[in-house]
């Protein structure tokens, strides 16, 4: 008997927990919290606790298999690898290299993401390169580049141990990010006050100074509203504004758009609640906000998030411990993800791949020419795929299928394509469309690096062997860089460290025998630089830090006679996206088995639905059946849809109606019609 | 009689232990972290924090088969461990708390999974100097073959069973030790607690404590389950089915009081079905439905649930401010 | 212990000997230990089913052990184990692991005047009690029989409803709480209570049991105790949780201090009604 235990990330959530795996014989048999570590302290959220029950599951791909006649067939890795390149390679040439597309994955390593995106650019031609957080922070990374010259969380975590306000607008913070929510608590429990800005009452709204509960898609107005409250009343910070921001008089002058009236007549608030929020906000000598989905999942989500950052300029909470815009990234590696260009735009680091002197860093580096224009955006690559101007597709590590929005549109995209590859753990929804699927590790299974929402860096680690014969994404991904004819005989995920860190000034100075230390936070451009806990202390990345004049666009489509309802979506507490992991993990999948339809009791009453009764959920889109759940915990006239369950998939439901800059599509509003079964 | 050990001393026992034993030691991969590591081990961690996971994990894991089910219906059970186990490093509490199991599971029926890996194994107590930072903590004074008092640079061995009295044989006799003031001081550290729970449990039994604080309590848990997971008295378990080719793997997993399904059942109904309830379940099972079943607390005090908890209502933090606002 | 010899998780095997319908949701499975044995239940005892890949579910044995050959058990189809169970034919073999628990007190019972009430499908667990009263009438002189379900259509036994009337010293009444406009059921409607409160008894030498769902127990021991059963063991009830083991270790039925699955299921009144959460 041979007991060991393998200190790694948490692959669910992008707060960056530490547990070590256990495991006996080979296999997993639990997990135990890292006491040392900054974040995880000792302590996991109930997905954490269980984050090794999916990795033995009887329904993980072992072998690779391509699809004949109709069905799928086990084949052997040397002629699945061969006929991957050679169909993406033939696609290629008859088409041009912009007819195939790659998505890449916040579930795996950054150096699996770095390969993919080298393998696209490098190996393919084509800057077609994109991942889920198009899905979820691409209104960040548009936003806060713009604004601050950095997509990313602006402070720590620990910064919640010596804040004063802590502002979470459209986080279920609790829930979705428990251990950050847990230091929210906290926080609240040493004096700290919270103002909680969310349609649901959400567990933190339970210990709020103030729950606004205002309408879905109207945080504009109510950011725009609280910002004229604060100017009007002399509570900015002029000396912040003086020094460190520009475009200020084109902002003020934008808000005289928003005066109180309006602003609660568009968020269903009280004008009192509004100016309340404002004064606590801009009272505070450290103040922070904290953001997820509810802002960015909008057409208008840029503008949320450009909204959100005049807030923190307008009160100087920028640049300082206990201050900052921290957008809570979803997935365990989401940010390392975007930080190695898995993105339609750049390359690692946010270099741009428009800028001639960056495109020739990288061709130099890898010896090929580049292609010199954007690629295409997942969720417009979907739309391309659907009118057949994208031909062919390699998934790594997503399911499309169940995450993006409208999925009838998805599928018939996916099944319009000429050649579709997936690579994965589990045979997902997505891969059951595929022609060839290729089996991968997990992560309790290979050697990585991830990025959490903090842009700590920190190390996975192998613990047990993979099943099968399958292997991980990275020796998948250089199998195919080696087909490309390009060179890929990395001896491990350090080797392809070193590559990054050479080509990526922010990951500069990151190697794998720092991160066997302590983890470290970008941007850290040397091997002797401590890291970057906080981002924009004497100025912006980009200068001065930019405010943004805003316009109040209400959601696309509002409910009506015949779709009276509003649709938010989201996740629960007990299910990871597309549940690919949670479902088959025993204990979450026994806490939450079935899709339910968060009803108020009085919408509920109406509609003549009992509790536990099975409804049915329609919109212009599509129809699934639901359990109601009748709860407070949605205003009246909104209904929550979690987005895991397949066989009552929210996102058939979804509108496909995206930001016209981030590409990202508007998960939380829709118009929906219920009715009992 | 108390035997003396020194380093080399004990190296050498854990050696020769390690020839009939499946010996797992306290190891520290990291500062902060302790846990059961199999011998040999390049260095000892003789003292630190409470061991992660729980002790009670190598009788009791996270994750355990039970049997497998041939497609014929055949039953097939888990084979017993090619040598029994033997774990070094079990402070006082994690002793109590496979003593807690031991009777629990050995209760007719006895569980023959957990007795599988209990069976002949081998309990090794540490205590006096070998906490956090070498502090004191209390002599375990039983529920382990033998424990080693760590004392100044060395070891005092002092069997508690025939077995135990048997591996310290050899060992010369600590002339003139005496444990009289080690004892006085280990009650005065156990007594402290006791004393926490045992008002707190008060309160409990005479319906001293409104409904009110189990809400308020509630509404700071996020349910991440760990008060359960780390609690070496913690039992409770679900059972999953795993197909694996034409047979089934059926596994027991830790389950945990705060989730809702916990006992909600199929059609819908929920004996406990408010999170006030589940939290007002956790410490009053602990305090006096197992103090009424099996005659003694089911909290050993060994601080773990208030150490995991990420909002800070372990047990402790809880029997604080209850006694603190109902005395 | 030998480490070879059985666990107390290991299934034996059985066979399904027949399914009936009893309801839209409920049907009755007559099943055969594969060893021949017997399976030895009391009246009030339950089973572990296993089904593998759904592990196991705990359902109350509804025949008496004085039918001889097989044992049958009621089982309304609610969750993933017992819709699979639904779909079995005759010939199928499952796990069974018991009987468990504490069965009715007969000797308690026993010369007794006996109120027998249940709502839904409670009436399974009942079957076997009054199948062993029927089959010992020396012992059963007076047996009344009292049953509620939600509609016609969820009434369980229809036909031996009316056969267990033709037992000497029995009675047997059944009501619903909804008759739909289109149903040709004739019978009784209303709450079981008002069936009760009909009933006249003697107290001094009476015994009521109880096996329903959660709602009806409140009521009916506030009817019972109009009728003057008041004191000890008086009132038996049978509690339904979420056994997952039956032998006392899972943890998902305690009740308080107690564990349904072994102290239980049926209890008499006062050994529970002090305990929170038990009704």
């Amino acid at each position: 008997m041979t007991i060991n235990a393998t200190l790694t990330t948490c692959p669910y959530c992008g707060t960056g927990c530490n547990f070590y795996l256990l495991a006996d014989n080979g296999q997993l048999t639990g997990v135990a919290p890292a006491a040392d570590h900054p974040v995880s302290r000792g302590q996991l959220c109930v997905k954490g606790w269980n984050a090794h029950a999916f990795v033995d599951h009887p329904a993980r791909l072992t072998q690779p298999l391509i699809r004949r006649g109709g069905e799928f067939q086990p084949a052997a890795w040397d002629d699945a690898l061969d006929l991957v390149h050679s169909r993406l390679s033939r696609l290629a040439a008859q088409h041009g290299p912009d007819s195939l597309m790659f998505f890449s994955s916040a579930k795996v390593s950054n150096e699996e993401n770095y390969l993919l995106m080298k393998l696209a650019r490098a190996g393919y031609g084509t800057n077609n390169i994109d991942h889920c957080a198009r899905l979820c922070h691409a209104s960040t990374v548009t936003g806060l580049a713009e604004t601050l010259g950095s997509g990313a969380m602006t402070n720590s975590l620990s910064c919640f141990d010596v804040t004063e306000l802590i502002l979470v607008i459209g986080s279920n913070t609790t829930e979705q990010h428990p251990l950050i929510g847990s230091r929210i608590l906290q926080a609240v429990e040493r004096g700290a006050r919270l103002i909680v800005a969310d349609g649901r009452r959400i567990r933190l709204a339970q210990h709020a100074d103030l729950h606004l509960r205002g309408t879905n898609g109207s945080d504009v107005a109510l950011l725009c509203g609280m910002a004229r409250v604060i100017l009007d009343e002399g509570l900015e910070d002029r000396a912040f504004i003086e020094s460190r921001c520009e475009n200020f008089d084109a902002f003020r002058t934008s808000l005289a758009a928003f005066d109180l009236q309006r602003v609660a007549a568009l968020t269903g608030l009280g004008e009192e609640e509004i100016r309340a929020a404002a004064r606590l906000y801009a009272g505070a000598e450290r103040a922070m906000i904290v953001y997820a989905m509810g802002i960015t999942q909008h057409s208008h989500g840029v503008d949320n998030v450009r909204a959100v950052s005049n807030l923190a300029l307008l009160t100087g909470n920028l640049g300082r411990p206990g201050t900052g815009i921290n957008p809570l990234r979803g997935q365990n590696n989401v940010q390392g993800a975007c930080d190695m260009g898995a993105l339609p735009n750049v390359y690692t680091g946010y270099q741009k791949v428009e800028d001639s002197l960056i495109r020739r860093k990288f061709s130099a580096a890898w010896g090929t020419r580049l292609p010199e224009i954007p690629g295409m955006m997942a969720t417009h690559a979907i739309e391309a795929a659907a009118q057949g101007k994208i031909k062919g597709m390699l998934i790594l590590g997503e399911n499309p299928m169940l995450s993006e929005a409208n999925q009838g549109l998805v599928k018939r995209a996916l099944e319009k394509l000429e050649f579709l590859a997936v690579i994965d753990i589990f045979p997902t929804e997505t891969a059951q469309l595929a022609t060839l699927v290729l089996p991968a590790a997990c992560y309790a299974e290979r050697d990585g690096s991830y990025t959490s929402t903090e842009r700590r860096v920190q190390r996975g680690r192998q613990a047990v062997a993979p099943p099968g014969e399958a292997r991980t994404d990275w020796q998948i991904l250089c199998a195919l860089l080696q087909r490309c004819g390009l060179a890929a005989d990395y001896a491990d995920p350090a080797a392809i460290m070193d590559e990054i860190a050479t080509l990526t000034p922010s990951y500069g100075g990151i190697s794998y025998a720092r991160l066997e230390g302590d983890s470290v936070q970008w941007p850290c451009p040397d091997a002797g630089h401590p890291g970057t806990p906080i981002l924009h202390r004497a100025q912006c990345t980009r200068g001065k830090g930019r405010f943004s004049p805003l316009s109040y666009r209400p959601s696309v489509e509002l409910p009506d006679a015949s779709y009276p309802l509003l649709l938010n979506t989201g996740r629960s507490y007990f299910h990871w996206h597309t549940g690919s992991m949670t479902r088959r993990s025993h204990l979450l999948e026994r806490e939450e088995h079935e899709v339910q339809l968060e009803i108020h009791p009085e919408d509920a009453l109406a509609l003549k639905i009992n509790p536990r009764q099975m409804v049915q959920v329609r919109s212009r889109r599509g129809c699934i059946s639901a359990r109601a759940l009748l709860t407070e915990r949605v205003p009246r006239g909104q209904v929550f849809l979690p987005f895991h369950f397949a066989e009552g998939a929210a996102n058939a439901l979804t509108n496909n109606v995206l930001d016209p800059e981030a590409g990202i599509p508007e998960f939380k509003v829709c118009a929906v019609r219920v009715t009992p079964c | 009689m108390l035997k003396t050990l020194d380093l080399p001393a004990l190296r050498q026992l854990l050696c020769a232990i390690a020839a009939e034993f499946e010996l797992r030691v306290p190891v520290q991969p990291a500062p902060g972290m302790r846990l059961l590591a199999p011998w040999p081990v390049a260095e000892i961690a003789l003292f630190g924090p409470p061991l992660q996971p729980k002790p009670t994990a190598a009788f009791f894991p996270q994750t355990q088969t039970l049997l497998t089910l041939g497609a014929d219906a055949s039953v097939e059970l888990p084979s017993p461990p090619v040598r029994p186990l033997a774990l070094f490093g079990l402070a006082r509490a994690d002793l109590q708390g496979i003593a807690f199991l031991d009777r629990f599971f050995s209760a007719p029926p006895a569980d023959d999974v957990y007795q599988r890996l209990r069976r002949d194994a081998l309990l090794i107590g540490l205590s006096g100097n070998c906490g956090t930072e070498r502090k004191f903590l209390p002599l375990a004074g039983g529920h382990c073959d033998f424990e080693l008092i760590a004392q100044g640079t060395g070891w005092w061995g002092r069997a508690h069973t025939p077995r135990g009295a048997h591996w310290l044989r050899e060992l010369p006799a600590a002339e003139g030790a005496d444990l009289t003031w080690l004892n006085e001081k280990s009650a005065q550290l156990i007594d402290e607690p006791q004393q926490l729970l045992a008002r707190a449990a008060k309160l409990l039994v005479q319906e001293r404590v409104p409904e009110e604080f189990w809400r308020e309590i509630a509404a700071r848990c996020i349910l991440c389950c760990g008060c359960n997971q780390v609690c070496p008295t913690c039992n409770c378990f679900c059972v999953e089915d795993q197909l694996r080719g034409t047979n089934v793997e059926r596994r027991r997993v830790w389950d945990s009081c705060q989730l809702d399904a916990f006992m909600r059942e199929a059609s819908g109904h929920n004996p406990l079905g408010t999170e006030a309830l589940r939290t007002r379940r956790r410490i009053f099972h602990k305090l006096v439905a197992d103090p009424q079943r099996w005659g003694e607390y089911g909290c050993v005090a060994c601080g773990r649930c208030d150490a995991a908890c990420p909002t800070g209502i372990g047990i402790f933090a809880l029997c604080e401010q209850l006694v603190a606002r109902y005395s | 212990m030998n480490p070879q010899e059985a666990s107390i998780y290991a299934p034996r095997p059985a066979t399904l000997l027949q399914v009936e319908n009893l309801t839209p949701q409920e049907k009755l499975f007559r099943l055969r230990l594969d060893d021949g044995c017997e399976l030895g239940q009391q009246p009030g005892q339950f089973v572990q089913v296993s089904l593998a890949g759904f592990t196991e579910a705990p359902i109350s044995l509804a025949s008496s052990p004085t039918r001889q050959g097989f044992f049958e058990l009621g089982v309304r189809r609610a969750g993933r184990l017992t819709g699979a169970l639904h779909q079995l034919l005759p010939g199928a073999r499952i796990g069974v692991r018991g009987p468990f628990g504490r069965p009715f007190a007969l000797e308690v019972l026993r010369g007794r005047q006996l109120l027998l009430l249940a709502g839904g499908c409670g009436l399974a667990p009942l079957r076997s009690l009054i199948q062993y009263c029927g089959d010992h009438p020396q012992d059963f002189p007076r047996v009344h029989i009292l049953y509620g379900a939600r509609s016609p259509a969820d009434l369980m036994f229809q036909q031996e409803l009316l056969d267990w009337r033709q037992i000497p010293g029995f009675s047997c009444r059944y009501t619903v709480d909804n008759r739909p406009a289109t149903s040709c059921y004739n019978g009784e409607t209303g709450l079981i209570t008002r069936l009760l409160d009909e009933i006249v008894i003697d107290p001094q030498h009476s015994c009521a049991v109880i096996v329903g769902p959660p709602p009806m127990y409140r009521p009916v021991i506030a009817a019972l105790r109009r009728q003057g059963l008041v004191g000890e063991k008086r009132i038996m009830l049978s509690l339904e949780r979420q056994m997952r083991c039956g032998v006392g270790k899972c943890g998902h039925c305690t009740i308080e201090h107690l564990y349904c699955c072994k102290d239980g299921p049926i209890f008499w009144l006062e050994e529970i009604e002090q305990l929170r959460g038990a009704l």
